[in-house]
């Protein structure tokens, strides 16, 4: 069984029992759903009250949401362990995976799937489908801006978790630094400017996530596809350097913080 | 024998449990204090919704654009609106996931065995959680209204916004107590969480200030809990005035006794059930 076999086993076995409480499943999916609606909503509202922020007007908005929930539902349906990984790793959980010869990240990763993205996962959809105006070929792009965005996201995920090997405090640490560029991302690109622009293209790589997928459905050039590739390639290659070094450290058994 | 008069009886049980809500009260405050890498941390999260949602309202005030509302934009921006309506938001603690850890898990039960009230005791902790978190949070906020340079508002003014936002901040804890308690009938508290949150957007002025919204809207804003959470002291920050002061006192005090006595019949209402069918 290979590494993409192991995956699929055991992502597939995550989402079954996200599906076990049924009730459960539909009220969390619901939820999200509505609360994804509500903030469409309110951005609907502030369009219709001042027109556009930076050159951006709803449909733009409606891109980037639509592609921030998809990523973020596929991100978290089909390798929901990135959520809570720096928790798993502090708790010694990783001791498990260590003893089986199967590749531990893509374990961890496919250890959890969470119920309440199979909202983020519809909305999205729904409203790349209905209010980001996109023809064929923006379709295909919004597909890819999807799939880069997700390895960037998974990617912070993964670089923001390891720090559980090195950090005590990692665990909230890594869940702030998520909800950061989650919140970094889910605002119009131009808005940043100086340092926080810095910042949202390299410490939290909100910038990558979302603005510049966004970007490369917006104003699709040779360029733009360049930039969101590379950086997302570029970050997916840190995210398994700092996984590797991390996991070799632990394999020592070097405790966080000593 | 000498006899107690009943009323003595009734002000030494009125006494005894004052005393334990503010013991309880202490504890909360202690122990997020305690934990001030978390409140650090905070405090760098408070800094960053600031500097994106600063950056935001700056670049619509910036493009100031003909026939929109951005004519009815204050004229130092909404910086400190943001400030004061994020520092209200952050200060309150999840009392909602403790309810729902604890509702759900059956680690109520050994508190049903003493004689202090279960949700007076863990709301009077809550309210020392968000206590610390305020001060910590309102000294990070005057450090950054320092750092930027504007102009300070009036010590009246100052004062003024301070009440409210501590009595909008408690009005929140009592909404999320409400969300808290519905695990008593759901198994996650989540959607009622999200439904929550979004209303605390939309009608309590945390995406946008409820003046700008249209008439319907506004006055359908304003007769909720939501503004009283949020808005009235973000609006006091905005535009101080004595009379809206009181407007808005009376309305969160209103609403704290209102979500109080809601919350005390959803926990009767939980308990029966809980204690007739199990968790």
């Amino acid at each position: 069984m290979g590494a993409l076999s192991t995956y699929r086993a055991q992502a597939a076995l995550a989402i079954r029992t996200s599906f076990s409480d049924r009730t459960n499943f539909v009220l969390l999916v619901l939820g999200m759903a509505v609360n994804n609606g509500f903030w469409l909503i309110l951005w609907f509202l502030f369009f219709t009250g001042f027109r556009q922020v930076g050159g951006w007007r709803m449909g733009d908005l409606a891109r980037l949401l639509g592609i921030l929930y998809t990523l973020f539902g596929v991100a978290t349906v089909f390798a929901g362990g990135y959520r809570d990984m720096a928790g798993a790793i502090l708790r010694g959980e990783i001791d498990a995976l260590l003893t089986q010869p199967k590749p531990v990240l893509a374990r961890m990763l496919a250890r959890e799937s969470i119920a309440s993205a199979w909202g983020d996962l519809s909305t999205g959809v729904l409203i790349l489908a209905v209010s980001a105006r996109l023809d064929l070929a923006g379709a295909a792009l919004a597909v890819a801006a999807v799939a880069i965005g997700a390895v960037a996201w998974l990617s912070a995920g993964v670089i923001f978790s390891s720090l559980a090997f090195w950090v005590a405090g990692a665990r909230s640490l890594s869940r702030d630094l998520m909800d950061f560029t989650l919140m970094f991302a889910s605002y119009p690109g131009p808005i940043y400017g100086g340092w926080a622009k810095v910042a949202a293209f390299t410490v939290l790589p909100a910038g990558f996530v979302a603005i510049a997928p966004v970007d490369l459905v917006r104003r699709p050039s040779l360029e733009a596809a360049g930039i969101a590739v590379g950086a997302a390639a570029a970050y997916a290659a840190l995210a398994l350097a700092v996984f590797s070094l991390g996991l070799r450290r632990y394999r020592r058994g070097a405790s966080p913080g000593s | 024998m000498r006899s107690t008069p009943p009323w003595t009886a009734d002000l030494s049980s009125v006494a005894h449990t004052a005393a334990a809500l503010a013991a309880a009260y202490r504890v909360g405050l202690a122990s997020a204090l305690a934990a001030w890498p978390v409140l650090l941390g905070r405090a760098v999260f408070y800094g960053v919704c600031l500097t994106i949602l600063g950056a935001f309202w700056g670049k619509v005030a910036a493009e100031h654009l003909p026939g929109t509302l951005a004519a009815r934009l204050p004229a130092g921006g909404l910086g400190r609106y943001v400030g004061v309506t994020e520092l209200i938001t952050l200060s309150v603690t999840t009392i909602q996931l403790r309810l729902e850890d604890e509702l759900r898990s059956g680690a109520l039960e050994p508190h049903l065995l003493r004689p202090k009230h279960y949700l007076a005791q863990t709301l009077a902790g809550e309210a020392g959680g968000m206590s610390a978190r305020f001060a910590v949070l309102g000294a990070a906020g005057l450090a950054l209204l320092a750092a930027t340079g504007g102009p300070w508002p009036s010590v009246s003014a100052l004062a003024g916004v301070v009440v409210l936002a501590v009595l909008g901040a408690f009005v929140g804890v009592l909404l999320f107590t409400l969300v808290g308690l519905t695990a008593f009938w759901l198994r996650r508290v989540l959607p009622a969480l999200l439904i929550t949150q979004k209303l605390i957007f939309l009608l309590g002025g945390l995406f946008a200030p409820i003046a700008l919204y249209p008439p319907w809207l506004h006055a359908i804003a304003v007769a909720t809990p939501f503004a009283a959470h949020i808005a009235f002291a973000g609006e006091a920050m905005l535009a101080p005035s004595w009379t809206q002061f009181a407007r808005a006192l009376a309305a969160q005090l209103a609403w704290i006794a209102v979500l109080g006595a809601l919350a005390a019949l959803m926990w009767r209402a939980g308990l029966a059930k809980t204690l007739r069918e199990g968790v």
